[in-house]
């Protein structure tokens, strides 16, 4: 036992500031499920074996380099795209020119779903939320005149990314650039679709296929890419703590190491190239910690597979600040969320970085948001000193003692899902998924109730708020996009494309390398679309199914006046209707972000309403069918993609044209300001924007529905 | 609400989606004024009903009755048959609320056009559901589909009520969650017309077999010799849709056998006979707790019981004696 300070004296001195109350209320219970006392002691670092390492070595707690940030700094990463290639085009040379290192590429949902931009179920969606990449014609757009063999690359696919990858490949290749000069990332991981974003298109199994012959192609031919970027980022932003964050991501890492090994490859052939992305949140020490016991995690499991080489020990991350933390009022706050969560990241060692512009809750980044976010990590890189001394929070205390936390914590879920025989059983079970909705429910209660502080929010909020400049896609992309698939279709040898797409259905039917026969495809000139389909006659495409739990929401919600009430209002409904206020929750078009309308799903439910769930990626033609035949008094439409200025008013054709004309609508979701009036005017009665408190929203719909 | 019973019947027998589905909302409603609708709009329907085999199907939940719904749903219309489905979910005791979220699992056969699906909230009384859902059923037979497939989560006493109303009840069970048979009731496989196995893929083939030998041999227990239909034992997959025709296939045999012998006909007449009495014991005691007298004898007579003054028989009696007088 060391020689320790006297906590004891130190107790007594803080119950007289206290004033009769114990130190023991000072506690601080996490969603996490970790404690936080209000004072760490080198005792508390007495029982944890990795505090004195070294960076650069196994366990690699205190980062994956020796020399972290005092040699080379973080890569600033800014992930971007939108309208059409040309556009993105533009905005990236321009980025590149103002200090940015590496390329970000954003897709739009139907590019993510494996869809052409002239497919009916993609009318909301062409150019909305990334760049439309139908063919390598536009890819060769996206990288006109940026280097690819000096540029590194990331790109955000994992539905599509055969036909994906293969463009890029092949625009390089016509750029004079052959493969093994390709540096950069392809976020491949199909795994974390299934819980969070829901850009899926196969079920598991072929997707892991999928993944593990892009690892096995990558390995041989692109020496310097990193073939899989595992990532915890979306688990986040839908609703997971630091924890789940941590133990959901390295349980996904395992099974692609799995699924390698399987197919035949070496550790250490494929380890070193798969990286990580984790997002970064607002609370500071643990966003940091979790990045540290993410490393060792990583470092602890990988040896069971008895790599060689110590690079395949190592946790390489990019990083993300949250989306989800950023508001829609007051939003010049966010820029200081964003600094916050910038900070954290680099404080946990991060690789690379991309921080949001302060527009991100409603819309995408304007040339000036997107400066300032830029700049944002330009001043912590290049004006703040913090990147002098590696790990300079390594011994503290507290942090030392969080990381070891987490580790614990997150072992545990680690081992759940072994239980249940890895994260793509996991997966299947629900149990996942589940426990990310939980959370957040809860913390979807907590900020209703302003227990978790959201500045502008839920507190100090701004009476009047100027109007803010925001980006938007006109409704021509999709022409645009739709005229050059036309003429691309037109000039191309089409039996050379057929046999290649065959080529492509036999290799998913008998085995082979997709990645090669895909490559191939796209040299023809083969769209995404296609080679999609190809792929899907073999494998069909995945339908999740959606489970929803109820009694989250009430059961984290303390005030039961509130909750009382509502429901009191909804038992009066009863009274004077015959039946409870019954309302349709549903996602139009290929957005898959489904966390917000689970959470008012389950908290509608909890406070009386019969609430009915559409399948994803409903029509708005479908949605108001399901509306008319379950006889809903309401329809929510959760809109987080851009698509509502042309998804909602097409409902609302549609709900009329079935005689539903008694129907309300009301939208919640990433809706800019600007558009409330065009919703309204639409026929739209309640707009719901990011910030609103949900037992708030409840009222209203009520309200709006005893107006009828 | 449209008060004109015309609109209801008009439109249901046209087979308006938007008339049906009203329908059965007036159906569920709890305000008197609706229920009295409902009586006039269902009388002028009857004749119309009674066309459709009325398929039953319940097991516990993440059994894959939605998948299996789906899966058969879609194998059925695209031989031309008109489905309607009738999904019974569970209502939160605490708000009341529910959440519907059958639809997500049938998200093919929810768009096609010979198909109807409505899932509703079971609400407060077991006995609300079977009315609402017996009564809904007969309004889909009117409105032309010819297979109603009535879906519940399997609780026991809900199992009774939806058998009580189908011609067919089939029974869906997993591998490995009964391999001894506990904790299903041995009146609960009493009623089924057949049990499936689902899931039975993958890793699970090889146990979803031994289930069903299990489950056969307890079926012989149970069935008398001389039954006219022994319920069969079959294995599915839902999800790969492998199995879902000899199902149906086994339901067509059972339809052709009562069919041929009268049998359907006493079993509907059986059925409503005794959904008569139920009725008129439910209406019974409404009327009985509603008349002026009992209401003001029962609370005395009840702290008499609570005091040990009276004898719970002795309570009993003088309450029913008081409406002699």
């Amino acid at each position: 036992m060391a020689d320790h300070a006297d906590i004891h004296n130190w107790q007594q001195m803080a119950e007289k500031e206290l004033r009769g109350t114990t130190v023991d209320a000072l506690k601080k219970p996490t969603p996490e499920g970790i404690d936080i006392k209000p004072l760490y002691t080198a005792e508390d670092l007495e029982q944890i074996d990795f505090v004195n390492n070294l960076p650069g070595v196994d366990p690699f707690v205190r980062g994956v380099r020796a020399t972290m940030y005092t040699n080379r700094p973080w890569t600033i990463r800014q992930y971007a795209g939108f309208s059409t290639a040309k556009e993105s085009n533009r905005f990236y040379r321009k980025n590149l020119a103002a200090g940015q290192k590496g390329l970000s590429v954003a897709f739009d949902l139907p590019t993510h779903r494996g869809y052409d931009s002239d497919h009916p179920r993609v009318t909301g969606d062409v150019g909305k939320a990334g760049v439309p990449v139908d063919s390598v014609e536009d890819m060769k757009i996206l990288f006109d005149g940026i280097p690819l063999d000096k540029m590194s690359v990331s790109m955000t696919m994992n539905g599509a990314v055969l036909p994906v990858l293969a463009g890029y490949i092949v625009a390089a290749e016509e750029q004079g650039v052959s493969q093994e000069k390709l540096m950069g990332t392809i976020q491949n991981d199909i795994l974390k679709e299934y819980l969070t974003r829901n850009t899926y298109i196969y079920p598991p199994e072929p997707s892991m296929r999928i993944v593990s012959d892009i690892i096995g192609y990558c390995s041989k031919n692109m020496p310097k890419y990193n073939t899989v970027s595992i990532s915890g980022y979306h688990m986040m932003e839908a609703g997971a703590d630091s924890v789940l964050q941590a133990a959901f991501t390295i349980a996904d890492g395992i099974e692609y190491v799995k699924a390698a090994i399987k197919a035949g490859l070496d550790i250490d052939e494929f380890a070193p190239r798969l990286s990580f992305f984790f997002g970064i949140g607002m609370n500071f020490f643990m966003e940091i910690a979790m990045l540290r016991a993410a490393r060792f995690l990583w470092a602890d499991l990988m040896k069971q597979f008895n790599p060689k080489n110590p690079k395949s020990l190592m946790l390489r991350t990019h990083c993300q600040t949250s989306g989800w933390s950023l508001t829609q009022q007051d939003p010049y706050n966010n820029i200081i969320r964003t600094t916050l969560e910038c900070l954290a990241a680099v404080l946990g060692g991060t690789q690379s970085l991309h921080t949001n512009s302060f527009d991100e809750a409603v819309s995408l980044p304007t040339d000036l948001s997107a400066r300032v976010a830029r700049n944002t990590q330009i001043i912590v890189q290049e004006e703040s000193q913090v990147t002098r001394v590696v790990d300079p929070l390594g011994g503290s205390y507290y942090v030392e003692s969080l990381t070891n936390s987490i580790i614990t914590e997150a072992r545990k879920i680690i081992n759940e899902v072994d239980e249940l025989g890895g994260m793509a059983k996991a997966i299947v079970s629900g149990m996942p998924k589940m426990r990310i909705e939980e959370s957040s429910a809860r913390r979807q209660a907590r900020i209703d109730q302003g227990k978790d502080v959201i500045v502008g929010v839920n507190k100090y909020q701004v009476e009047d708020e100027a109007p803010m400049e925001v980006r938007e896609i006109s409704a021509e992309v999709r022409d645009q996009q739709v005229a050059r698939l036309n003429e691309i279709k037109g000039k191309r040898d089409n039996a050379a494309v057929e046999k290649a797409l065959a080529a492509i259905t036999n290799c998913a039917q008998t085995g082979g390398n997709l990645l090669e026969v895909s490559i191939e495809a796209v040299r023809k000139r083969a769209t995404v679309g296609e080679i999609s389909d190809a792929m899907e006659k073999v494998f069909g495409r995945y339908v999740a199914t959606t489970q929803c739990i109820s009694g989250i929401y009430a059961s984290e919600y303390q005030d039961n006046d509130i909750i009382a009430s509502l429901r009191k209002r909804t038992d009066d409904f009863v009274q004077k209707e015959g039946r409870r206020p019954r309302i349709l929750v549903t996602k139009m078009g290929q957005d898959g972000h489904d966390r917000g309308s689970k959470v008012v799903a389950t908290a509608f439910a909890d406070f009386g309403f019969d609430v009915d769930i559409s399948p994803m990626f409903q029509t708005p033609a479908e949605a108001a069918r399901m509306a008319i035949e379950n006889d809903v008094h309401v329809v929510g439409v959760s809109s987080l993609a851009a698509g509502h200025k042309i998804l909602v008013p097409d409902l609302i054709a549609a709900l009329k044209e079935e005689g539903g004309d008694d129907v309300l609508v009301v939208v919640g979701g990433i809706i800019p300001p600007a558009d409330y009036e065009f919703l309204h005017d639409a026929g739209v009665s309640n707009v719901f924007g990011p910030g609103s408190v949900i037992t708030e929203s409840a009222n209203q719909v009520l309200n709006a529905l005893e107006n009828r | 609400m449209e008060n004109n019973p015309e609109y209801y019947v008009q439109g249901v027998c046209a087979g308006n989606r938007k008339a049906l589905a009203k329908t059965i909302t007036l159906i569920e409603s709890s305000l008197p004024k609706h229920q009295e609708l409902t009586t006039k709009v269902l009388d002028r329907l009857l004749p119309f009903s009674g066309n459709a085999i009325r398929l039953g199907i319940s097991g516990v939940p993440g059994v894959g009755k939605s998948t299996f719904i789906e899966s058969l749903g879609m194998n059925l219309v695209e031989h031309g048959h008109r489905v309607a489905i009738l999904a019974v979910d569970p209502s939160s005791t605490q708000s009341g609320g529910s959440i519907l979220g059958d639809k997500t699992r049938m998200e093919k056969l929810s768009v096609q056009p010979n198909a109807f699906i409505r899932p509703s909230p079971a609400g407060g009384t077991l006995g609300g559901v079977s009315r609402k859902t017996r009564e809904s059923l007969l309004v889909c037979e009117a409105a032309g589909f010819d297979v109603i497939m009535v879906e519940t989560v399997g609780v026991g006493q809900s199992e009774v009520s939806v058998a009580s109303m189908v011609d067919f009840f089939l029974l869906l069970m997993l591998a490995g969650a009964g391999d001894d048979l506990q904790g299903i009731k041995r009146g609960i496989l009493e009623l089924a017309d057949a049990i499936v196995v689902n899931k039975a893929d993958g890793d699970n083939l090889e146990k979803a077999l031994q289930a069903k030998q299990i489950y056969a041999d307890a079926m012989h227990l149970f069935s008398a010799d001389t039954a006219e239909w022994l319920p069969p034992v079959l294995t599915c997959s839902a999800l790969h849709i492998h199995g879902i025709d000899e199902v149906w296939e086994t339901v067509l045999k059972h339809h052709k056998q009562l069919t041929a012998t009268c049998a359907l006909e006493q079993k509907r007449k059986k059925q409503a006979l005794a959904w008569m009495r139920t009725l008129l014991e439910e209406g019974l005691k409404d009327w009985f707790y509603q008349i002026p007298e009992v209401q003001k004898l029962l609370p005395d007579l009840t702290r008499e019981v609570e005091r040990g003054a009276s004898t719970p028989t002795a309570a009993v009696k003088k309450l029913l004696n008081s409406l002699n007088n």
